[in-house]
């Protein structure tokens, strides 16, 4: 469990960042962090792996308190991908790029060719593995940063703007593969601005603004929220706001096939 | 963000110093540049510290002149022992010193009163070539962005495991490819970028570009030039 | 060529003397004034390539292989002077950061009208009126480095929008923005639009923030065009859409309901047409 306890963070200059944070995420659970620029939700995340320790407050990973561990302890389990791609790929090949992380921990020979391979295939990037990653377009360069850093099977992976330039088709693969990943007893944290991406998710919401935690809870509590998200910088997707147009309050439906149905009924009455 | 920008040495300000005409300001530093170099006698070297002090303090920036001011006395400390030990006297030797102090403090005066923006009109005005002109100004003004992209790049790496802080000498510079191998990547791309950008908007289609602003002295900063000029002139006829 | 056509490609082709394959092949096109035109595909289909070719930077800043005609306002874009393209075609590229130069917000829009040679006192005008239309007024003085990402966009937007050009091209321009800040964006852009009675092209992937504001969507795929319509007409139910575009819920659920024999006045591409059609 991560958990953060009455948290707050100002910058070397003194300027706040963070106030006044409460957060419990379990083990195992999907969470989003949603907010408008500047909210602080880059430098939430970045107290989980110990980039940034708290001012004052703690934030513990499992009962461990941050403060006590370095980076790179930390970061064995807790696996972050940031959104610019560009800022950490600088290999000769995908091979590197990706035995980068698993050589950094030390791991066992067997333990590193066994994940190297599970990841490759995982990724579909064994037709990549001897080109430079720099060679690859923006969505693969992607897929290659996710895979270096779910080579080493943290159990916590954070996720900053994953969706950000990528399709359609992208988006539902990052969507199976988070999917797949909570199944595995993953804890999955995601940042973004993706409302309807977000939505497909699922995921429990949490809402900043200027450096505050606003409200937690579910998609449908959020989103149905105006006050709340004028204040955070969010709209709400459009499936919300077609299902209260046509008078559907609550228990909105979660997927295409749910809602051609709750339509198609409506329509028969 | 601007924690990081913050650091950098010039902050705006609306002192009475700041709103001289950036030539007047290049036109004292130099004065007390010069006279720095020019006297020798403990009396004169005093009076330009003291006018170094009048100037900084109207300028409001004291604090960190006299950081400036501090490194420098470090650093003249060292040139006073040595001097000391070569058998020069005291009294010679502290000049040396004072002198040193007042060489770094009038540049350094200069630049934290004047602003990036000031700076090129002032190169501009010299008529230096455009292109010289733009790269000190995108090369000033992509400083702090390049800041932020390190630090990025350097928490990508950590959270991938690399160890910055522990090692020997060499094992750390190894280190430092992941880093460095991104950081000039973004900034190839960076450059493309601005370069497009430029183009997009005309850069170089004309030979005499205007400009939204043009230097102009106003009776103040004629004041202010004639009398520093009166005092740097008496001064230079005293000494010699 | 129609008076209307305020861009026109004719069996333009280009291939990049880096590349072996043709980028864009065989690219007809025409954009007409006053519209807003939205432009999508997956990555690589070769947008980029297009928009560079309508701004002049294909053929003068990238060498290759150059083919058929590109025409924009009346002038050649292969063998126009950059100052005419730079006059009628503004850029505002995806990265803010990247295209602001100067020291401060007004010295930045000011970059482009010195640039053209303007007198002082136009190019303070046009600051103005520009500072002023975008809400951004406050932050003359302001250095890059103290603004928000909203403001740097704007900023950005501002550089262009004071050389008063016919034709603004973005690129991506929403995809750093939270979507509240995205929405006011597109708003601006539509009242721009009516206002000034600019052609507006923009590069986007989130079609469900942008797509209401659109008279026009192109679809881009492997440098082909393989949709250019009406909205409306693209994601009519009988027509292939390809699995990459990101469509927008509301256009998902009224393509799957038409497939499934209902019936829909018009194909819908927005929340309250869908509202509308069901309320029926």
């Amino acid at each position: 469990m991560i958990k953060f306890e009455d948290v707050s963070y100002n910058h070397p200059d003194g300027t706040n960042a963070l106030n006044d944070i409460n957060l419990e995420i379990p083990e195992n659970s999907i969470t989003a962090i949603v907010g408008n620029n500047g909210a602080g939700k880059t430098t939430l995340v970045k107290h989980i792996n110990g980039l940034l320790k708290p001012t004052t407050g703690t934030v513990s990973i499992k009962n461990n308190n941050t403060k006590e561990s370095s980076v790179a302890e930390l970061s064995r389990d807790v696996g972050m991908v940031f959104q610019n791609a560009n800022h950490q790929l600088f290999a000769d090949t995908v091979e590197n790029e990706i035995l980068f992380g698993l050589n950094n921990f030390g791991f066992s020979e067997e333990f590193i060719k066994e994940r190297y391979e599970f990841v490759i295939e995982l990724f579909n990037l064994r037709k990549y593995e001897n080109i430079s990653p720099l060679k690859l377009s923006g969505g693969e360069k992607k897929r290659v940063c996710l895979a270096s850093v779910l080579a080493w099977n943290p159990g916590i992976l954070i996720l900053d703007e994953p969706t950000v330039g990528q399709d359609e088709l992208q988006k539902t693969v990052l969507l199976e593969f988070i999917d797949q990943l909570n199944k595995n007893n993953k804890t999955v944290i995601v940042i973004s601005h993706d409302i309807e991406f977000l939505w497909r998710l699922q995921p429990n919401i949490v809402t900043m603004s200027e450096g505050r935690i606003i409200q937690i809870g579910s998609p449908e509590k959020i989103f149905r929220n105006k006050e709340l998200m004028e204040k955070v910088g969010i709209v709400p997707p459009q499936i919300i706001k077609i299902f209260e147009g046509i008078g559907i309050k609550d228990k909105t439906p979660l997927s295409l096939e749910d809602s051609c149905k709750v339509i198609r009924e409506l329509r028969n009455h | 963000m601007q924690f990081i920008a913050n650091g950098f040495i010039y902050r705006k300000s609306n002192s009475i110093i700041h709103r001289l005409d950036p030539r007047i300001k290049l036109l004292i530093s130099i004065q007390l540049f010069t006279l720095a170099l020019l006297v020798s006698d403990l009396y004169n070297l005093l009076v330009i510290f003291t006018a170094i002090t009048i100037f900084s303090l109207l300028g409001r920036i004291t604090q960190r002149l006299l950081r400036t001011m501090i490194f420098a006395t470090g650093f003249s400390a060292l040139i006073l022992i040595i001097n000391y030990f070569a058998g020069y006297s005291l009294i010679y030797s502290i000049q040396i010193a004072l002198r040193f102090i007042s060489i770094v403090c009038s540049t350094s005066l200069f630049f934290l009163v004047t602003s990036p923006d000031e700076l090129e009109y002032v190169l501009r005005w010299f008529r230096l070539p455009r292109d010289l002109v733009f790269a000190f100004v995108t090369s000033v003004r992509f400083v702090p962005v390049i800041l932020m992209d390190t630090l990025q790049i350097m928490d990508a790496q950590k959270s991938r495991g690399l160890e910055l802080e522990k090692g020997n000498p060499i094992k750390r510079i190894k280190k430092f490819v992941p880093i460095l191998v991104p950081l000039i990547i973004n900034e190839v791309i960076r450059s493309g970028e601005l370069a497009e950008a430029m183009e997009s908007r005309g850069y170089g289609i004309s030979k005499n570009p205007t400009s939204l602003y043009s230097l102009k002295l106003s009776n103040f900063d004629i004041i202010v030039m004639i009398s520093t000029i009166i005092a740097f002139t008496s001064i230079i006829l005293l000494v010699y | 060529m129609s008076v209307k056509d305020l861009i026109r490609f004719d069996n333009f082709s280009f291939k990049y003397n880096s590349r072996n394959d043709k980028v864009l092949e065989d690219i007809n096109l025409n954009i007409k004034k006053n519209e807003i035109t939205v432009l999508a595909g997956p990555t690589g289909c070769g947008k980029s390539t297009l928009l560079r070719a309508i701004v002049g930077l294909i053929p003068n800043m990238y060498e290759g292989e150059y083919t058929g005609e590109v025409t924009v306002d009346g002038i050649r874009i292969r063998d126009a002077e950059i100052k005419e393209i730079a006059k009628r075609v503004g850029f505002v590229f995806q990265n803010p950061e990247n295209q602001i130069f100067m020291f401060s917000v007004e010295r930045d829009i000011a970059f482009g009208l010195e640039n053209l040679s303007l007198e002082q006192e136009i190019i303070k005008n046009r600051i103005e009126e520009t500072m002023k239309t975008l809400n951004i007024t406050h932050l003359a003085k302001k250095a890059p480095h103290e603004l928000s990402d909203g403001q740097k966009q704007r900023t950005a937007l501002a550089g262009v929008l004071a050389m008063e050009p016919k034709i603004l091209i973005l690129d991506e321009p929403t995809s750093l923005l939270d979507p509240k800040t995205a929405t006011e964006f597109m708003e601006l852009m539509n009242k721009l639009c009516k206002e000034r009675e600019m052609s507006i092209i923009i590069v986007e992937h989130r079609l469900d923030l942008v797509l209401k504001y659109a008279d026009r969507l192109i679809v881009l795929s492997n440098g082909k065009v393989i949709s250019n319509d009406t909205p409306e007409n693209v994601f009519d139910y009988k027509k292939e859409v390809i699995p990459e575009l990101s469509v927008p819920f509301s256009t998902k659920l009224y393509r799957e309901l038409a497939k499934n024999s209902m019936k829909f006045s018009k194909p819908v591409t927005g929340v309250e047409e869908m509202i509308k059609e069901v309320k029926k």
